[in-house]
Parts: structure tokens; sequence; C-alpha cells
């Protein structure tokens, strides 16, 4: 099909219907007969030795059916993220499933399952435990002192990784810069907020064959993972699709402790086991990490970099969990590859501490570091009085470099500069008054951050999996299964694969049907995550359907008395390529592949060749042949009070280059989504602990503030580039992450230029601006 | 101790058995299948358990079950009239309102008890009846879209 009528429309998400009907596909609504339901009981204490358990009370509780304590565990080492081979060895495991050691407060000691939720809690508070409290430490920089309590014994000073990476002299640089800014920056924990809990449910069969229902990311990754930590073939682990979860945003890209558990106490008991988290324990268990960076930037007058070094220091908690890869995106893609420099230095720290552990948020890494990179160069530009836009555009990467992170790839598509200009237009820039000139109480003031340089995926990073699947099977009535591995958090994949689909093989997009997959029958797919499912997935989605149509041609050769390559498919039909008229229905060529050999017709046998006989379908598996970058922007106008502190975000445009906009109401909702994070990060959102226990004082909806519709600007516009890449499907790159990653740094530079005051810490909270 | 209560869903008179302590979240969900409230945090703090008690819009994890009685409960699977869709939920397809959807039911909720007493409601006025509802995915934008257009079609 020549015509764009699919790919670029907002076709209606297939899923919807479902959703607002009720949503029984969520995997908090799987219910299976027999079904056990199971809590874990977590340690109080943020660093101990669990010197015995008793739990012989709990055992004689009526209900209850099985108790698993860390004696009865398989002590695998492992580390849970999805993306990554459990053996690779850039990931640091240092995660047990249930251990006689724990790291911080909330960290699982035992586990119930019994017939009741309310039963198993009940037995949990039966279980006792002798803990041998050991020392802790929450705060990275005591951490790394010596004499600090050791968290582990493969990291001294609790220093889990300390990557450095230099380019040129960076000595140099700073001797040929005309001036030298030094800053510090910090960011706070913050949590994903999915709405839907982390739940499970693990069923077993007598060959100790696991079957899993998760709300996961990735049913690849937790198959993966499960088996690793349980010792076991993956072979005998499924993890059955779920056809769609009550969103994720990175938070759902790890095994969590109750799959494992809910594995073993289905394996002892023979029973199905659901365990659903609290609240409370989402957000213990999965956070953005709190990063410091340290940022010496040398620049010329002409506003040039000459030097730009970061140390980076990260609080991964108790447990690595992706605090390691987080680190590395945060130093590659948040500092030293968006903007030009010919001397650069990065070094950066993960540091263990008796915190809670992290976990992946859209973004990994990159909004902890725009925020200090865009503050920055804002505040560079102050002191220089230099335009912000001119100086970005000085220091940017152009169209048609090689890419700056892998030089087998080139910047082929790629319009950051289009991005700023338009953007501005949109915003109104040019009519930006100098920072704090406003008279009154309340003073307005616009800002903007540009994440210059981003991913459609992972290709080109080391130990992260990358490749897609596809399984495209055409049925008798002209409809499409298409089976896919690929889990829709929310955002649409599902919806924009079936575009994809249905513009590739020509037929109505309600014809494209997303089925039942689970582990052993659809080909890999990586996670849902790193801005990657349209752009890989995507094009695996198009070759399938694209070798699929080859087959109809070849099948419709004989019916229509023409050459396949003179074929094309519109809405359905097969037909000669430019008449329309001149054709049949694709279900037509669909029965004649699938009907019997010979057919009894009024006039007796009729034979049919025998090459045009089988199920129509087209499969493909295959990593994407780059990496190509988009770019975002995002102008944003605030008003802050300077009397209450409170800051008021009142307008947001977001220039975004995606190469080309598969459905726009999803896009558009992406970043109206992004918009709301990137609020909550930059002024309400924050994790906090008691600094003296380790405990977390805001782990339910009433302490953690996050924006409602009420802190929503009512006005967010998008800018849509279109660049057409041509290595993406239909010429689209990535969105995803970007939108989240630009907001805090737009809102801390508008807030500047409202006030006049650089606030370097988030979040920044009434108290800070007054 | 269990009690044997007679609460009326979405029409129908239901006996179900209830301990003191049950709230009306867990009886719709774990007695009733009615599986479109769902729970989300347990503690009033983010809407998405949100059901009609006599037209009003509750956090049902706020309420026992046993104060419902004599109460009309009304649940996203109450709006469907004779197979038919509420404007709301039309709405909500319509607009681009549902991403992930775990919030849409209890969001849906709140709006339908908000629309049924409010006339040609500003947006700051949706704004505000929906914020006891949170939402991680839309930014709010296209929900406050879709109420408004389900308000003129009502």
């Amino acid at each position: 099909m020549s015509r764009m009528n699919i790919v670029g429309n907002s076709v209606p998400r297939p899923d919807a219907f479902e959703k607002v009907t009720g949503g029984k596909g969520y995997i908090v609504n799987v219910r299976l007969p027999g079904m056990l339901h199971a809590k874990i009981l977590r340690s109080p204490y943020p660093h101990a030795r669990i010197r015995h358990i008793d739990a012989s009370q709990a055992e004689k509780l009526p209900g209850v059916k099985a108790i698993l304590t860390p004696a009865e565990v398989p002590q695998i080492k492992f580390h849970p993220v999805y993306f990554s081979p459990s053996t690779a060895a850039s990931m640091i495991k240092d995660m047990l499933i249930l251990s006689d050691t724990v790291r911080f407060a909330g960290e699982p000691v035992a586990a119930v399952a019994a017939i009741r939720p309310e039963i198993a809690e009940a037995a949990l508070e039966l279980i006792r435990v002798d803990y041998e409290a050991l020392p802790a430490v929450f705060d990275t920089a005591e951490a790394m002192k010596t004499g600090a309590p050791q968290i582990y014994e493969h990291a001294p000073n609790n220093i889990a990784m300390h990557p450095s990476f230099s380019f040129g002299e960076l000595q140099r640089g700073f001797d040929e810069a005309d001036y030298v800014f030094e800053n510090t920056y910090r960011t706070q924990r913050v949590h994903t907020c999915y709405m839907e809990p982390r739940v499970c449910v693990v069923e077993s069969d007598s060959g100790g064959n696991l079957t899993v229902w998760s709300s996961t990311q990735s049913i690849f990754g937790l198959r993966e993972k499960l088996a690793f930590a349980l010792g076991i073939p993956v072979s005998k682990v499924r993890v059955v699709k779920p056809p769609y979860i009550g969103g994720g945003f990175g938070g759902k890209l790890d095994m969590g402790f109750l799959e494992p558990i809910a594995a073993l106490l289905s394996l002892k008991t023979g029973r199905p086991v659901r365990i659903e988290h609290t609240r409370y324990e989402d957000f213990i268990t999965t956070a953005r990490n709190p990063i410091e960076i340290q940022m010496k930037t040398g620049v010329k007058k002409n506003g040039t970099f000459t030097a730009r070094y970061a140390k980076s220091i990260l609080d991964t908690g108790a447990h690595t969990t992706h605090g390691a890869v987080v680190l590395m995106v945060h130093g590659f893609f948040g500092f030293l590859l968006p903007y030009r420099c010919p001397n650069q230095k990065w070094e950066g720290m993960t540091v263990y501490t008796n915190n809670i552990i992290g976990g992946g948020f859209r973004g990994y890494g990159a909004p902890q570091a725009a925020f200090a990179v865009e503050s920055q160069i804002d505040e560079i530009c102050d002191k220089l009085k230099f335009d912000p836009i001119e100086f970005r555009l000085k220091n940017a990467h152009t169209e048609g470099e090689q890419h700056p992170f892998d030089p087998s790839f080139a910047l082929t598509t790629y319009r950051f500069a289009e991005c700023l200009k338009k953007g501005a237009a949109q915003m109104g820039w040019s009519k930006r008054q100098p920072a704090g000139s406003g008279s009154g109480t309340k003073k307005r003031g616009i800002g903007f951050a540009c994440q210059p340089l981003w991913v459609s995926g992972c290709l080109g990073f080391p130990d992260i999996y990358e490749h897609s699947g596809a399984i495209l099977k055409l049925n008798t009535d002209g409809t499409v299964n298409l089976s896919i591995a690929t889990v829709d958090l929310g955002c649409g994949q599902n919806t924009v694969l079936s575009q994809i689909a249905a513009q590739e093989l020509g037929v109505p997009v309600s014809a494209v049907k997303v089925t039942y997959a689970d582990t052993d029958t659809v080909p890999f797919d990586a996670p849902s995550h790193a801005s990657r499912v349209t752009y890989s997935a995507g094009n695996a989605v198009k070759a399938a359907a694209g070798s699929a149509k080859k087959r109809v041609f070849q099948v419709a050769s004989g019916l229509l008395k023409a050459a396949p390559e003179d074929l094309e498919i519109t809405d359905g039909r097969v037909h000669l390529k430019g008449s329309p008229e001149n054709g049949l229905p694709l279900a037509d060529v669909v029965k004649r592949a699938e009907s019997p050999c010979v057919n009894m017709v009024p006039d007796g046998m009729q034979r049919t060749p025998l090459d045009e006989k089988g199920t129509i379908m087209g499969v493909a598996s295959l990593a994407p042949t780059s990496n190509p970058s988009p770019a975002a922007v995002e102008f944003v106008e605030v008003e802050v009070d300077t009397e209450t502190g409170e800051v008021k975000l009142l307008r947001v445009v977001y220039a975004h280059d995606i190469g080309k906009v598969i459905n726009p109401a999803g896009a558009e909702g992406q970043v109206e989504g992004g918009v709301q994070q990137g609020l909550g990060f930059a002024l309400m959102e924050n994790l906090v602990f008691d600094p003296s226990s380790g405990a977390c004082l805001a782990a339910d909806f009433l302490s953690y503030k996050m924006p409602t519709a009420l802190e929503m600007p009512p006005d967010i516009k998008c800018v849509w580039v279109e660049s057409d890449e041509p290595t993406g499907p239909f010429g689209a790159k990535s969105l995803a992450e970007p939108c989240l990653i630009v907001p805090a740094p737009a809102i801390a530079n508008a807030i500047y230029n409202a006030i006049g005051v650089r606030v370097r810490d988030l979040p920044i909270t009434p108290e800070k601006i007054l | 101790m269990k009690q044997v209560i007679t609460l009326e869903i979405n029409g129908e008179r239901r006996e179900v058995a209830v301990e003191p302590s049950s709230t009306l979240l867990h009886v719709l969900r774990e007695e009733n299948d009615l599986l479109g409230t769902k729970q989300a945090c347990d503690v009033g703090g983010c809407g998405c358990c949100t059901v009609l008690l006599d037209g009003r819009a509750v956090y049902s994890c706020m309420v026992f079950a046993m104060a419902a009685q004599g109460k009309k409960i009304t649940t996203i699977e109450g709006l469907r009239k004779d197979g038919k869709l509420d404007p709301l939920q039309e709405a909500f397809m319509e607009a681009g309102a549902v991403q992930c959807g775990y919030c849409t039911c209890g969001m849906i909720m709140a709006a339908k008890a908000f629309l049924s007493s409010t006339q040609s409601p500003s947006d700051q006025e949706i704004r505000q009846a929906i914020s006891g509802n949170l939402c991680r995915c839309t930014g709010y934008h296209k929900i406050v879209d879709a109420i408004r257009m389900a308000s003129t079609i009502r």
C-alpha cells in the first residue's frame, strides 16, 4: 500500500472498550481454582543478620499452607534486570530470593501462603525472628568513608562500581577556557507510581513446570530471571503475556521478590500462589536513584565548550538492581554525548547504602543528568550574556554526523535545530524578559531544556538485548492475528504495532488482532522499555507482515493471472498495482490457501494447486539495523508566587524529532503524561526517609504527593518534527522517555527567569523558593 | 464473625456474608466478582476504587460494606444500560483518555457523580471534580477533554 492511510492517524485503541467497561485483563484479576494467597514478612531493621526464625506458631494457624524461610530457598545470587542476560559480566549479582542478611528496612525475610490473604497476614505476626542488628548507613558520602558499615564484602567502601571515561585532554581544555563553572546538582528519590500494583500468580505442575502471570514489562525477561534464580532451565518456566498492565514506566522492568517467592510456595504446596504488593511494598522496592552531580565546565567567550567534567554519585540502596546501568546511561546519554566538546571526562560511582533498592524509571538516569546539564548551560549563558538557544546550537551535533555513541551509525535524520526553532516560535521565546524583572508578587518566567540525543532502543549498548519478533497469521475472514511478546504498558504499544502491521499488509487496522502469547509460543522480544517498541518491535512486525504479504501474492497470482510482483493489497483487497477494481478480497486468497486440495463442485471434483496450500503467515525475529536518535526540547512558562513560594506551571510546548508520528493522539498522550511525571519530579515528589532508621516516610499516596489534575498546566502543545528515518518502520523513531527527561530542567530554568533564583536541588519546593 | 447483609448493587439485591471490617471494595471485588473497581492503594489516596453510593462518588476502600446497606451502589459494570455504553465511557474512548486504563473506571465514576449535579462545567470545575483521582499516564489532559465532551451529550 503506497498511501499512508493508517500510519499517521489517531486510530482508536483496541483495548479502550474493555478498559472503560471494567478491564478484566489486568493481572490483579487472575483467579485460579485452589489458589493460595501469600504475604511477605519484611525486616524492620535496615541492616541485620538473622540468627534464627521460629515459624512453628504460624504453621499452626488454621488456613496456613506453607511457610518459606531463607533455609529453603536456593542461594543463587542473581541480578533482577530484565533487559540484560543473567550471566552478563557488566551486571552485579548481589541478590538472593531470601537471605540470612537483610540490608534495607523492608527486605523480605520469610513468606506465608494461606487460603486467604488475611490469614497469611495474621500468620506473619506469629513468626519469631531473632535479628542481630548491624550498623547501617544511609548517606552516600558517609558510606564511602573509611570505617563506615560495610554492606557487602565485594564492595570496599561500599562502592559497587566506579566507571570513568575520558576523551581529549581535560586539563588543556580547562586551560583554554575563558570561564570555568563549577556547580553541584542533586536529585531526589521518586517513584514510578504505576497504578496497578505489582502482582503475580504462579502455578506449578507435578513435573516442576511453572506457569506465571505477572504485571511485568517483559515476559522473556521474567522467564530468564526466574529460571536463573531458581536454578532451573528456562523451558520449565512459561510466562503468560498480560493483555495489558496498569502502567510500568520502568518500575516493572525487573523481577521482584514476589515472583520467585510465589514460585517456591507453589512448588511446595502444589497449588497456585498469588502475591499482590501493597502500595507500601511497591514504594520500597523500586524507585528512581538519587544522584549527586558535581560538574565543572570550561567555555570560550564565543560560547563553545572547551572542557566538561562531571562526577556522579548514585545511591543504589541495598542492592545494585538497575543502579549499574542507570549510572552508565546517565553518564553517556545524560552527560557525555548530547553536546560536542573535544575534552571531556565523566566518572560515576554506584554506592551501596541501607536505603531501599532502586529500579528503572522512564528516562533511566537521564532526567537526573539533564537537570544538571541543562541548568548549568543556562547559568553559563546568564554569565556570558549568551542566548541559550544559540549556545546549544553552537555545541550541538548536526544531521549527517557520525553517531557519537556508536561510530557504526550516523545521525542520518537529526533535526534538533528545527525542534529548538519551532518550539521557540510556538512559545513566544523572543518576548522573554530578563531574569527576575517582573513586578508584583506573582512573577512569570519562561525557560526551556533539551535532550539533544537519545535512543530508539538499545542497539550498541553492551550486554543489553535488542531483538524483537512477531508471528502474523491470516484468517479466512480476512483478519490477522498478531502474536508478539511485546507488553503494552498503557502507552499504546498494541495499537501502534497493529497500525504498522495493517499498513504494511494493506488491511484495515480493525482487521488486526493482537492475540494471546506466552514464552512457549512466540519469538523473543526485549522488554517494553528504552523508548524502543515502535522502532525495534515495529520493524519486526513490519517484516513479518511483509513476509505474509509475499505469500499472499504467490497464492493470488494464480487466481488473478498476474505475476506476484505486479500485485498489491489495499483496504483488504488484493489487486493489480494501480487498479483496485481488478482484484478480490484478501479473505478469498486466504480461503484458497486453506481449502482442501480437492473440492467437490456441481461438475465433479476440482483440484487446486498444491503449492497454494498452507496457512498464510509471516514470521520475523530480528534486531534493528540502527539506533537513530530523536531530539527533544521543552519550553515552559511558570508563575512563581513570591509570597507563598508556590510555582504554577502555566504552559508547555514540547518539540520532538520523532521521525514519523504513527498515532498522533497516542503520541500526545505520551507527552502529556511526561509533563505530569516531570512536574512531579521538578516540584513535588520526594520519597523521604527517616535518616536514622531508613524507614520510608512517604509510602502511600496520601504522603507521596504527585500532581493531580489541578496542578497540571491547561495548555500543552506538541510540535512534531518528522524527519522520516530510513531505518524506522514508516520513518518512525522513538518518543517515550525524553518527554520526562526535559520538564524538570525546563521548569528550573523558567523559575530562574521568573525570580532570578537558581535552585540546584530537586524538588523545588516552596521552602527553597523562599 | 461474618454477618449476612443485603446490598443493592447496580440495581440488583445481593446477599453477602461480610466481616465487620470488610470494605465495600473488598466485597465488590472478592465476593461479587465486580472486577472493574480497582484497588491501587487501599487508603483513600488514589481514587481507583471510586463507586457511587446513592449517586455520590466514594472511595470504596474507605467505606465498610455494612455501612453501604440500604444504599444504591453503582459500579462501572452498572453504567452500561441495555448494552449501551454511558456517554462518559464513549467519550473516554473517543478522546483518547485511556492509556494503561487502571484509573479509568474510578475516574469515570467520579465524573459520573460530578456531571449528574453540574451542567456545562468549566475545565477548572472538571479538574476540581477529578482531583481526588490519580492518573500516572495521561497528564489528565484527555480525561478533561472526555468529561467535557460527555457533558455536552448527556
